[in-house]
């Protein structure tokens, strides 16, 4: 095949996107909970013990396992074992843990505490700023209700959240070094810069990824706390900025660094730089906020007589147990995929109903990206954009190329029902859905069992980083579960896709995506992911690095490589380049809103 | 394909001289245990039978099968079960992995077990290894004296043979060199790490009853706590379920796989050189690996740092390396 030429390839994507499409779903819970009490409930069956002599499944998981047995109503996993979100865990919980802010325009404040004293005003200042999972649910339930009355997306309610969240070493300065060390994730403790090796990041002094560079969270510039501010309106959100950046003025507070962040524009938004849409794939949260047997946390879309329900909140989108997020609460089993397993103790009182929060500023190098992809796909005869998406796992529309091996389907993409419906490792069956008004059903292809990674490589990077059905090198299927985070991820800088004619000063711009996720442990979850899995060449399952933001490490060095599923053998490739660049960050550790005030600014 | 002739030894070892009729012994050892029917003692589910559609488990020395294609199963060497158990205070994890005595119970129990030389309370070296007992067993009913040798080079010159056998003159696995004094090979019980288990348990994850109604790997849950059971359990039972015949890629073995030593730390914040040292095996197939600082750098492993946390255990480093064992699917001509 010809190379194809960068250029017509972005020109292609800018214009080849399906439409975003309004997903008129939003009161589809208002019939869910009739139909979880008529329905019959179909249980799996757990199969038997399958392992050596002596290292048999514990009492406790084949307890657990009987006992899902037992179950016989609809949803009694989910009335009767998830948990009721009191309203004292709603008002403390920082809104963009749980649900999420999710709002297109996002501005993030990274400031070093000055003068104590003063900043404990500020704290006392902004803490009833601060924007909780109550206020957010109920924005989010009157979107719905008006969304769903209007027939229209464009609905005329705005909302501006604040959340706000704290470094160790802020813990020390604001609260005490006790209550700092009192935190038992290590990998917060010790903070971003500290970790960055370890990460993958570049060790060599003159790399523009090398933290001595980064624009925040160096080691010379680490941030004492962050402030997220996040809007429909862009100048509602800015005028939040500026008081907030007036009051940290006043209240001994040194801005460090600020970003803007913005959903791309027009057809790609919800895309990131690379022209991928992002964010699809978010676990669901196991949990209900009132005692209604349908106010789920995580809407659910899977009718009750199809035993994936309890398992999944829309298909494809597995529950977990909230302490996988909010510290204190009820964590995810590593060892079966219903139960809970005891919340965490390794943290001060105080902050339970926190939330540990990583940030990293990603520079995406777009033609670095593009011009690999161009290169290499010419070079073992695939096209272009069909190699990029083996790369993402996922067409740019967000269709995963496991439904759609041969070509794009737009309407896919966009469809939230179906574009995360996928297994790896086994022929994906339907899922049985509730009624959902105007939905017409899952009519795509199914995804065929790729166990070997024939069609989604097992270097992909929604293989690397969400295996699904895949046993992986920690084992079952559970202890996935228990890696998983809550992305709250927005680009910055200007696009490239979707401007018409690319010129060089815009190829030169900046831009890239501001990664942040929420998590109960950030060594167990975010690290794990990125070092465990996106950097290793074997793990979860071998055939080389993540080539979208996996790194390699080991002695200094900085290749890496794919194995590509070529006939009739396999074509290992080198990669070089960089296109995901770490430029800043940081480890914060979201506390309950209470504490903001009460125990930060006391 | 043609039926394998002889199956080769771990990692195509060469302890005796090419042509010596051990390599015959090992192959009987390797085919009595691939060509078993079921495995002896274990309460778990049979294999499928030869021939049935959800798949087999079959020996290549005693089956014609075309392969399809090969598929390494990689774990973490470092027990899961360990860091599942004491999910709040890794240190207890690592501390309690260091364990490995004829006495106790080891830990070490995902087929990889090392053992850590220090001088004082400083770490020297890491020595890890997955080579079986059964192994070992084989070349001393072939060669004693073969097995004397390679005791005084791996552990220590002044080794003799009455401090590795029993009172009969039988090998004594649990021998000081092999548990509190040094490390030779896998001495794991329960669960057992021998290659007699890994083969059992690879037969007992095809097709057993009760497991041909699964669909998905979401079906199957019962487990146990490490990483090595359910992924060989669950990686096989799925190649099985496609109607595959399953079995262990020449030659069979467990193997470290990898060892990632990114952000691993000199003294001055630099990276680390290499300083692992295949010693038996080879790299991606390695059964014994040292991890060693040279002298000239004039540190110890105590002095390097993982993400900017000192190593104190062999678990540290542990974690960081990946134990495999390669399965093969095929289809009967």
């Amino acid at each position: 095949m010809a190379k194809e030429n960068l250029d017509k390839i972005i020109a292609e994507l800018s214009k080849a996107e399906g439409e975003i499409k309004p997903q008129e779903r939003g009161a589809v819970n208002a019939t869910f909970g009739e139909r979880a009490k008529q329905a019959k409930k179909q249980r799996s069956k757990v199969a038997p013990h399958v392992g050596r002599p002596g290292a048999e499944p514990k009492k406790d998981q084949r307890a657990a396992a009987k006992k899902l047995e037992k179950v016989a109503t609809p949803f009694a996993l989910s009335l009767e074992f998830e948990p009721v979100f009191a309203e004292n865990e709603r008002k403390n919980i920082q809104g963009n843990i749980i649900p999420g802010f999710n709002k297109d325009y996002q501005y993030f404040l990274f400031y070093r505490i000055k003068t104590v004293k003063k900043a404990k005003v500020w704290l006392r200042w902004i803490a009833p700023l601060i924007s909780s999972m109550e206020d957010v649910l109920a924005f989010n339930r009157l979107y719905r209700i008006l969304r769903y009355r209007l027939g229209s997306k464009d609905v005329p309610i705005k909302a501006t959240w604040v959340n706000i969240a704290f470094s160790n070493a802020a813990v020390a300065k604001l609260v005490s070094k006790e209550a700092a060390l009192s935190f038992g994730d290590q990998s917060y403790r010790q903070g971003l810069a500290a970790r960055s090796e370890y990460l993958g990041d570049p060790t060599n002094p003159r790399s523009s990824g090398n933290k001595n560079k980064w624009v925040v969270g160096g080691p010379d510039n680490e941030a004492d706390i962050l402030v997220i501010v996040a809007g429909d309106a862009e100048k509602a959100m800015l005028d939040m900025v500026d008081q907030i950046k007036t009051e940290a003025d006043r209240g001994g507070l040194t801005l460090l660094f600020e970003q803007a962040g913005e959903t791309l524009p027009g057809r790609l938004r919800g895309h990131e730089h690379f022209g991928f849409k992002d964010g699809i794939s978010q676990p669901g949260v196991r949990g209900r906020a009132s005692d209604a047997a349908d106010d789920f946390i995580t809407p659910r879309y899977i009718d009750p007589t199809d035993p994936r329900s309890d398992l999944f909140a829309k298909p494809g989108q597995l529950l977990v147990w909230p302490g996988q997020f909010i510290v204190g609460m009820q964590r995810q089993s590593p060892e079966d995929l219903f139960t809970a397993a005891p919340e965490a103790t390794n943290f001060p009182n105080w902050a339970r109903l926190g939330s540990y929060l990583v940030c990293r500023r990603l520079r995406q190098d777009v033609k670095a990206f593009w011009e690999f992809a161009i290169d290499t796909a010419a070079s073992i005869g695939l096209p272009a954009r069909k190699f990029a998406s083996m790369l993402v796992g996922r067409w740019p529309s967000g269709a995963p190329i496991s439904r759609t091996p041969g070509a794009d389907i737009p309407d896919l993409g966009a469809d939230d029902l179906a574009n995360n419906h996928f297994l790896f490792d086994d022929a994906t069956r339907p899922s049985n859905l509730i009624p959902v008004p105007g939905y017409p059903g899952d009519t795509y292809p199914q995804a065929a069992a790729d166990l070997l990674g024939a069609v989604c490589p097992h270097f992909a990077h929604v293989r690397k980083v969400n295996p699904r059905d895949s046993a992986t090198d920690l084992g079952k299927i559970a202890d996935s579960l228990t890696r998983m985070i809550m992305r709250r991820g927005i680009p910055f800088g200007p696009p490239l896709l979707g401007v018409g004619l690319l010129r060089p000063p815009l190829w030169k711009k900046e831009r890239g995506l501001m990664f942040l996720c929420y998590q109960g442990s950030i060594e167990d979850q975010f690290e794990f992911l990125t070092r465990r899995w996106s950097n290793s060449t074997v793990q979860p399952n071998v055939g080389g690095h993540d080539p979208v933001i996996g790194q390699e490490g080991s002695q200094g060095n900085r290749d890496r490589f794919i194995v590509v599923p070529t006939s009739p053998k396999p074509t290992t490739v080198k990669i070089k380049d960089e296109w995901v660049i770490p430029t800043g960050g940081g480890y914060f550790f979201a506390p309950p809103i209470e504490s903001i005030a009460e125990v930060l600014g006391a | 394909m043609p039926l394998l002739s002889r199956f080769e030894t771990p990692a195509a070892l060469r302890d005796f001289p090419l042509g010596s009729p051990f390599y015959d012994r090992w192959s009987e050892k390797v085919d009595e245990l691939m060509g078993r029917d079921r495995f002896p003692g274990s309460a778990g589910p049979e294999p499928a039978p030869i021939g049935t559609p959800v798949g087999e488990f079959f020996s290549p020395h005693r089956h014609d099968v075309n392969p399809i294609a090969e598929r390494s199963l990689v774990w973490m060497g470092f027990p899961r079960e360990l860091l599942i158990n004491n999910r709040d205070n890794r240190q207890l994890a690592f501390e309690s992995g260091d364990t490995r005595s004829a006495t106790e119970r080891t830990t070490q129990v995902e087929y990889l077990e090392w053992r850590v030389t220090r001088e004082g309370d400083r770490i020297k070296k890491v020595t890890f290894v997955t080579e079986t007992k059964e192994y070992w067993e084989v070349m001393f009913a072939f060669d004693p004296n073969r097995v004397l040798d390679l005791y005084r080079t791996l552990v220590d010159p002044s080794i003799t043979m009455a401090q590795i056998t029993d009172s009969a003159g039988r090998y004594n696995m649990l021998n000081e060199f092999n548990t509190s004094r040094g490390i030779v090979h896998l001495i794991g019980i329960s669960p057992d790490n021998t290659l007699a288990a890994a083969i059992g348990l690879a037969q007992g994850s095809v097709g057993g009853p009760g497991r041909r109604h699964v669909r998905d790997n979401y079906e199957i849950t019962s487990f146990p706590r490490t990483s090595a059971d359910p992924r060989v359990g669950i990686d096989l039972d799925d190649l099985a379920r496609k109607g595959l015949s399953v079995t262990a890629a020449e030659a069979v073995g467990l193997y470290m796989a990898a060892w990632d030593d990114t952000g691993w730390t000199k003294p001055d914040g630099s990276p680390v050189g290499n300083y692992w040292r295949v010693v038996r095996g080879h790299p991606g197939a390695a059964l014994r690996l040292e991890y060693e600082v040279p002298a000239a750098e004039r540190f110890d492993v105590s002095d390097i740092k993982i993400g900017g946390r000192p190593i104190r255990f062999g678990g540290h480093l542990a974690e960081h390396i990946t134990v495999t064992v390669v399965g093969r699917a095929g289809v009967r001509p």
